[in-house]
């Protein structure tokens, strides 16, 4: 018996603006709890929600970049049930008419590309925060979170594989942060993902009874939840007995799914048009302002680094699909930096330096100023490539300026000729065995006299100087 | 006349306090703010210019004000202080205004009588243990019985309007939107409006200018500022009013007689009456039994005891907390509201009653589109009949207070503003009669209530307040 | 909610339910649902911050709170 799976995602995005969905409170995250509640946020009695112009914005954009259709007009409705993070008793949502319909996005599978189809994405305010594990008696809730604007996305149930969900997830994350919709820190719950799986034999065209698994927020997680769950479905399904329509969540110590034990207190929603709120209208105008301020997106970074700056494939791709690099490398050409110098770095040492603490650029103490500098000492010959990486790791650790680095640790090339000469001409005399070696034909052993002079030098000898005048001394 | 010069404003406001003791059989008032009144009212400076400076006044019990205990009439607020204050409160202490006290009400403005507070029945200062109308009885029974001039309610299906009528008082629901609703512990959201409770028309206009004016807090205000309507009111032209003809018979003959006296007063001061026809508008009643409760359902949600208000003491988990705090905080009205609004929401049943609702809605506000086509200004009575003794509506059929609204719930559904007005009375019982106008036409109503009330003087009429000493 | 609640209450609805039904009788199939008796459209805000922190205010009203959270029955997952 072959199954197939059949996958639907709905992501949830934290969209970047400053203030809430339906209030002017602020959206930064971290803050302490509920001190970024305001008297709408918290759902007292006699409150009433306002809207956000920014929000919209944002998620047009997404919409613009998908080629979606954008619902001009559009309106909120409720979503009605009970949960004590959900301060009002309703969710305020767009349920009849969101304000993006369509659109769809390529992800690319080991190689194969495919189109998965977006059915829609709207706006709606996320919920407070519950803490179930400080208080033994208590859930603690936090409601900083409430009324924090998001995108729903919602794809078609084309997706086939627990890989072809994570390209997909990241496909959207690659968007909404070139878009500036969303910071897509998913670590920080940027972007949460549930996803619908249900699996059916092969080649049938009815769907099976599916599950929904919540709020998984890591590729990673996303890869291993779908995985587990469609192993799952099978063996219940070849055992004979049906998959029960539930929602799950994923155990990411037990690398399991399980059911939620806490039934919503309303599988009815009981939607209804929100009347606190008139209709939106966004007009021509405002559209195509939006469709002019577009940033750059991925596709179209790769084409100018390839062809206007000739950078290599590889650096091409990855400076153009990762938005925190290519800030910087952008800012790095903006300050006179050489563009495939600049490039080699960042996809190279910096890149290795971040991926082994887990971080991203913004949360070291590398900036574009300091990579700036670094780079100048090296295109003007300051330093050598080697001694480079000994001064970017100092100064990744400390935040020191490489000029300061440089100085204090005495480590500017040596292009002394004369210098050079006199201790070059010293390994010479001290090796007489190997020059003769090496006249009567073992070419190897000149990187035995470039490893002595880099020692005598330590390091800071100028590699094509040292090689110019080795070559000279040993052709006598 | 709200000016005062014989008296200084702290002599008024503890006038008014204390009479407020006095009369506390009345049982009109859920807290009186005397220390903050008394104090206010020694700061400010009487301004001969503002008619509403020093004026006291009684809010209803559902306008936050800050640091003050706001209610609704429920158990589920009982102490329940806001952090904020009304914008309507706001506008009027602006206006010069001093709070007095918070006035009682049917339990989160679910009734028609004022009997389902929680802090009990309000009297009608014209006959004891009888009702004051609702849900805004309080107020009216505390500008009936002398206590204060002027006093705000608010009016879903006619909360207004009714009790001004039984109460002998004239009181406004302007058009939607045209009052901010920030601050107003919403019932259903696309019906309800706050509105002023005073004796005369000329008092609602002074107070209507003051409460008016767009609040970017509330996306449903209108974009318009405050209304004029004082500058006007003197202005006279005879327009027509229109009669309903699916009205006629709807009236005992005794009320029927008070009617005619008023639509004869009118013809006498130069007014055309005309025949005119809502055809949906017997569907009235039935329509805004599904639209409030649907809405007040989603809208009384937030009472789940989590951040604010009652919380049940014998709770196990977090159903408890939701059920056993909801049982308990809620009375049975609006329980019996939040039932129906539910089950009308509810899958398979939206299409056949809330759409349904809100499409037969349209029907009504466009037959009054049409029908002011006909007429500038339509009369009606106000309510069927004259105050009733409590306990006597509604204990086997709950419909039957309903029908209370009958005239009234109309304005509401089509968001457009009426006036009820004092008229001859009935077996010694004040009675009201209606003014609707279309969208924005308060000064016109008030215009003509006003020339009415120059040429009658059932409002210049008070209770003797003996029995409640 | 105890028996003889509950059954006035049902029977209540019954009266309340039945007295809805009449609006079956009406012909509403071209006419668009009137949600909302204003008719003009949406004013959007700015996104500038402009809140106070009143979690002071919050927390001390609630029934159940300490110094930084809303609490209530334990939740399980």
């Amino acid at each position: 018996m072959t199954w197939e799976a059949v996958i639907g995602l709905e992501a949830h995005v934290q969209l970047s603006t400053k203030t809430k969905l339906f209030s002017r409170a602020s959206t930064s995250f971290g803050a302490d709890p509920n001190t970024n509640v305001n008297l709408v946020d918290c759902g007292l009695p006699g409150v009433l929600p306002t809207v956000n112009r920014e929000a919209f914005y944002k998620a047009i954009r997404f919409g613009l970049a998908i080629d979606a259709t954008i619902n001009q007009t559009s309106h909120f409705d409720r979503k009605n049930y009970f949960y004590p993070d959900l301060p009002k008793g309703y969710q305020i949502t767009q349920m009849e008419r969101p304000i993006v319909l369509g659109g769809f996005v390529e992800i690319n599978v080991d190689g194969i590309k495919k189109i998965i189809n977006i059915t829609r994405a709207h706006l709606e305010e996320d919920a407070g925060k519950s803490i179930h594990d400080a208080d033994p008696n208590n859930s603690l809730i936090d409601l900083n979170r409430a009324g924090t604007p998001l995108l729903e996305i919602v794809s078609e149930p084309e997706i086939s594989s627990a890989k072809e969900a994570v390209a997909y997830m990241k496909a959207l994350h690659q968007l909404i942060t070139f878009l500036d919709v969303s910071d897509g820190n998913m670590s920080q719950g940027s972007m949460r993902c549930d996803a619908n799986v249900s699996i059916r034999k092969a080649g049938s065209q009815e769907l099976g009874t599916r599950t929904e698994i919540k709020n998984i927020n890591s590729f990673r997680f996303i890869e291993k939840a779908i995985n587990f769950e469609i192993k799952r479905q099978i063996r219940v399904l070849e055992s004979g007995d049906k998959i029960i329509q539930e929602t799950r969540l994923y155990d990411s110590v037990k690398d399991e799914t399980r059911p939620m034990r806490t039934k919503e207190f309303a599988n009815d929603y009981r939607y209804f048009p929100e009347p606190d709120l008139l209709p939106i209208v966004i007009s021509n105008e405002e559209i195509e302002e939006i469709k002019n301020n577009f940033p750059e997106l991925p596709k179209h970074k790769k084409i100018r680094y390839l062809n206007d700056l000739q950078l290599s494939e590889n650096d091409a791709e990855i400076l153009s699909s990762t938005k925190s690099l290519s800030v910087i490398f952008e800012e790095l050409l903006n300050t006179g930096n050489n563009a495939v110098l600049a490039a080699r770095w960042l996809v190279g040492d910096v890149s290795a330096l971040l991926n082994k603490d887990q971080i991203e650029i913004e949360e070291s103490k590398l900036d574009a100023k300091l990579i700036s500098e670094l780079l100048k000492n090296i295109e003007n010959n300051t330093i050598s490539g080697k001694i480079a990486k000994e001064v970017l790791e100092e100064c990744y650790q400390t935040g020191a300026s490489p000029n300061s680095v440089i100085e204090s640790k005495g480590l500017k090339q040596i292009t002394n000729t004369n210098e050079l000469q006199s201790i070059l001409q010293d390994i010479v005399n001290a090796n007489p065995e190997q020059v003769n070696q090496f006249k009567s034909g073992k070419d190897k052993l000149f990187g035995y006299f470039v490893g002595q002079a880099m020692k005598a030098t330590q390091g800071k000898g100028n590699p094509e100087l040292i090689n110019k005048i080795l070559r000279e001394l040993l052709a006598k | 006349m709200l000016a005062n010069k014989e008296i200084t404003p702290s002599e008024l406001t503890e006038e008014s306090i204390s009479l407020a003791k006095r009369y506390a059989s009345l049982n009109c008032f859920n807290v009186i703010n005397e220390e903050a009144a008394i104090a206010q009212s020694r700061n400010l400076s009487f301004d001969s210019n503002n008619l509403l400076s020093c004026i006291p006044i009684a809010h209803k019990d559902l306008f936050c004000i800050k640091d003050l205990e706001t209610t609704c009439s429920s158990k589920i607020l009982e102490g329940y202080k806001p952090p904020y204050t009304a914008t309507v409160v706001k506008n009027l202490e602006n206006a010069g205004c001093i709070t007095i006290a918070k006035t009682n009400m049917d339990e989160f403005a679910m009734g028609s009588s004022n009997e389902t507070s929680y802090f009990g029945n309000v009297h009608n200062p014209w006959l004891k243990n009888h009702v004051p109308g609702g849900s805004s009885g309080g107020a009216a029974a505390s500008v009936a019985s002398g206590i204060v001039p002027l006093a705000t309610g608010t009016d879903t299906g006619g909360s207004i309007r009714q009790p001004a009528a039984l109460c002998n008082l004239t009181g406004l629901k302007p058009t939607y939107g045209r009052i901010s609703r920030w601050g107003m512990i919403a019932f259903a959201s696309s019906l309800d409006q706050a509105g002023p409770i005073a004796h005369t028309a000329k008092d609602c206009a002074i107070a209507l200018d003051a409460m008016t004016g767009h609040d970017s807090k509330d996306s449903t205000s209108l974009h318009l500022g405050k209304t004029t309507t004082l500058e006007t009111l003197e202005k006279h032209t005879s327009l027509t009013l229109g009669i309903v003809k699916e009205f006629n018979g709807q009236l005992s003959a005794e009320m029927e007689l008070a009617f005619q006296k008023s639509i004869m007063t009118y013809q006498s001061l130069g007014y055309k009456i005309k025949e005119i026809t809502l055809p949906n508008i017997k569907y009235s009643v039935p329509t805004y039994y599904v639209i409030a409760p649907a809405e007040c359902s989603s809208n009384l949600s937030r009472f789940d005891g989590v951040r604010f208000g009652f919380r049940s003491k014998n709770i196990q988990n977090l159903e408890d907390l939701y059920v056993k705090s909801r049982s308990e905080g809620f009375g049975n009205e609006v329980k019996r509201r939040i039932l129906i609004g539910t089950y009308v929401l509810s899958a398979g049943y939206y299409d056949a009653y809330y759409k349904k609702a809100q499409q037969v809605r349209r029907l009504i506000a466009e037959d009054f589109n049409s029908a002011f086509k006909e007429c500038d200004l339509i009369l009606t009575p106000t309510s069927p009949g004259t105050t009733f003794a409590f306990d006597s509506k509604g204990s086997k059929d709950p419909t039957e207070l309903y029908l209370e609204d009958l005239f009234t719930i109309a304005a509401n559904l089509a968001g457009i503003p009426a006036i009820s007005v004092p008229q001859a009375f009935v077996n010694n019982l004040p009675s009201g009669h209606q003014l609707i106008g279309p969208h924005l036409s308060e000064s016109a109503i008030l215009q003509t209530a006003h020339h009415f009330q120059l040429n009658s003087d059932w409002h210049l009429k008070s209770p003797s307040m003996e029995s409640f000493l | 909610m105890d028996q003889n609640s509950a059954q006035k209450i049902e029977s209540d609805l019954d009266v309340i339910l039945s007295m809805i039904d009449e609006l079956q009788e009406v012909d509403t199939s071209k006419i668009e649902p009137m949600f909302s008796p204003i008719e003009q459209t949406a004013i959007v805000y700015d996104d500038v911050i402009s809140s106070d922190n009143l979690k002071e205010d919050f927390l001390t009203q609630a029934p159940n709170s300490d110094n930084n959270f809303f609490k209530v029955p334990k939740v399980v997952e």
